[in-house]
């Protein structure tokens, strides 16, 4: 997203305040503009939308404070920041009480002051991307974000087939890959987008609390239960239930969820009201949960609820396609924020990239991009503002601790091959011998292409 | 390729000239332009303001405007006093942007301002860091974002420290220098 430069009224009927503070905002890449008196700057507010409103408030004709009181009554989202020359307690109290945003004492700390009005754009940025971010997840931005490999294309058929309907929805994959991302996807989607999209990460609580959190509880049930409190499930009402590392869920409490689930019904803690509830449930795991089924750990009927519907995210390393794209999204994403002139990744960069085995998937990957920004200072990212990728590429799944001659050749080989897309010709041609010897070595080392 | 400006430095009070020494070479060096020091020293007893005991950096910005400097060239006043602007309790520097005058103080970038041993050196650079940063106002630059850039914001001393004594690559493509690599 591009930010604009802020803009800048500074309201004071004295030539030279108006002037150093003109200056010196201007010298900060704010976009200035200045009145002399609340008048003028009430006849500007009508033609011009302003983030920030510096005024004085000893004015002659209309003061500071009415200046504002007008601003606010048809932009309540301007920070009026009201400043003056006598540090008078009761007038400082009376701006903020009618709203200002700050209040400060003439002659400024200059530091002091650009922080003042940069906390001020800050906060109004914050709120514009806010919107902003809302926005886009309800457009078809996300996709991109997701990636456009023809796995991930699938990946987005599903969310949208599956939103329009009430089934519920088991995502599975790594962490990192973005199961919450596609869990609020699916509610955004959905009929449901307007009701609450309620999160409860499974795996973080112990049991006792877990049952608290998911149906709430009445006052005194438990030790440390204070008062009457609604769980996760009842604050889900209209709208959709997120479960995430439901494969952590305990035994105990996976009784009453699959209650809650096939009834709609739930108890708090310690009461006996049943209470009806209307939501979806979308769960995500990374584990296994057919095993976690066989060993007896997760029961089966559960297991059958909740899968009704399932959306498997592949790994980052399976969609290499979508590993540029990704870092060229966020390549853009951070070098406008850092205020950086980034262009691309190099080409030894890239070839990096996609080496890599992706661990961590998405999330890994956003991270290794918004440090390769902070320490690179050239126009490209190179490999050594990659550290984190040369440390464990060399060994390309083979065993790390086995480092004779021959498992070295191996991987080499190996990793010359995928660089060429196993092209025979070229990775020959790369490692300087002939094809024969290298179908040859293929053969003793088991070395296939890879199918699909 | 080398700017087709200039730089003039001109002392505001008395300067120690082994600052001004180092100030014009290190300019010079990193412009690849002309920098010599004025002959002339500006008094600045009608810049100080009594009540607050500074000197006033608008109006020493006027003064050296008068008259103005040929063209191509900008003058930069350097002095060692404290200086202000009027809603400010102090500055460290003042330009006109993008006209061609500026003034920098050494004043609160020496070291031992702050109670730390004085720093020859860190004093040296500092002050280079905030000529080359009101340098850049004149020639139309606004504050960067580029964390090591001279055009970065700085309000306070150690700020200075943590910037590069040279423009990032866009704001030097903007005034039309070359990027000087000093690492
Ligand atoms: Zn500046
Ligand atoms: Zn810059």
């Amino acid at each position: 997203m591009k930010q604009r430069t802020p803009n800048l009224l500074i309201v004071d009927d004295e030539l030279h305040v108006r002037e150093s503070l003109g200056h010196w905002f201007s010298e900060d890449g704010y976009e200035v503009s200045t009145a002399s008196s609340g008048k003028e700057a009430l006849a500007i507010l009508g033609r011009q939308h302003f983030d920030v409103v510096i005024t004085d408030i000893k004015m002659p004709g209309m003061d500071g404070i009415e200046l504002q009181r007008h601003i606010h009554e048809t932009d309540p989202d301007v920070a009026v920041l009201v400043i003056t020359a006598y540090a008078s307690v009761s007038t400082a109290v009376q701006a903020l009480k009618e709203g200002a945003y700050d209040y400060m004492v003439k002659p400024f700390d200059p530091e002091e002051l650009s922080r003042v009005v940069e906390k001020a754009c800050e906060k109004i940025r914050l709120a514009e991307e806010n919107v902003a971010l809302k926005q886009q997840i309800v457009s078809a931005a996300p996709k991109f974000v997701i990636g456009k490999s023809r796995e991930m294309q699938r990946v987005m058929e599903l969310v949208e087939s599956v939103a329009a309907t009430d089934a519920t929805v088991l995502v599975r994959g790594e962490s990192g890959t973005g199961k919450e991302l596609v869990a609020r996807l699916i509610h955004t989607h959905s009929p449901r987008a307007f009701g609450p999209l309620v999160a409860v990460n499974c795996g973080a609580l112990p049991e006792g609390l877990l049952e608290s959190e998911l149906f709430g509880h009445e006052k005194g049930s438990f030790t440390g239960a204070a008062g009457q409190r609604k769980g996760k499930l009842e604050l889900a009402d209209g709208g959709t239930l997120f479960l995430d590392e439901i494969g952590e869920i305990p035994a105990k409490v996976q009784v009453e969820l699959l209650r809650a689930l096939e009834d709609h019904k739930i108890t708090r803690v310690g009461g006996t009201q049943e209470i009806k509830i209307d939501f979806r449930v979308i769960c995500a795991t990374n584990r296994n949960l057919e095993e976690a089924v066989r060993e007896g750990t997760f029961r089966e009927d559960l297991y059958y609820r909740i899968n009704v519907f399932e959306i498997d995210i592949p790994p980052l390393r399976e969609r290499p396609e979508d590993i540029l794209l990704i870092a060229e999204h966020f390549l853009t994403k951070f070098s406008s924020a850092m205020g950086r002139r980034v262009t691309g990744l190099s080409p030894s960069a890239r070839v990096l990239m996609l080496k890599y085995q992706w661990p961590g998937n998405v999330r890994e990957h956003t991270n290794t991009i918004e440090r390769a920004l902070v320490v690179c200072r050239e126009e490209e990212i190179e490999p050594q503002h990659l550290p984190i990728l040369t440390r464990s590429t060399s060994q390309d799944g083979g065993d790390p601790d086995d480092l004779s001659m021959q498992a070295i050749e191996r991987s080499h080989i190996l990793r010359v091959l995928k660089l060429n897309e196993f092209n025979v010709t070229h990775t020959a041609k790369a490692l300087e011998i002939d094809r024969v010897t290298l179908y040859n070595k293929m053969r003793k080392y088991k070395i296939e292409r890879p199918t699909g | 390729m080398s700017p087709s400006w200039q730089v003039e430095l001109v002392a505001i009070g008395s300067v120690t000239p082994s600052v001004l020494a180092h100030l014009r070479e290190g300019l010079a060096g990193i412009l690849a332009c002309p920098v010599w020091i004025a002959t002339l020293h500006v008094d600045p007893k009608p810049f100080f303001d009594p009540r607050r005991r500074q000197y006033a950096a608008h109006s020493i910005l006027e003064h050296l405007l008068n008259p103005p400097p040929n063209e191509a060239v900008h003058r930069i006043g350097v002095t060692e006093l404290d200086l202000f602007l009027p809603v400010f309790t102090h500055v460290f520097g003042a330009a006109q942007l993008g006209g061609p005058v500026a003034v920098a103080s050494l004043h609160r970038l020496r070291p031992e301002f702050d109670g730390s041993l004085p720093d020859v050196l860190r004093m040296h650079q500092r002050l280079l860091k905030e000529v080359l940063h009101e340098l850049g106002h004149t020639l139309a630059l606004v504050h960067c974002r580029v964390p090591w850039c001279a055009m970065g914001a700085s309000r306070l001393p150690e700020h200075v420290d943590l910037k590069d004594s040279s423009f990032c690559n866009p704001c030097a493509d903007r005034i039309g220098i070359q990027k000087m690599d000093l690492e």
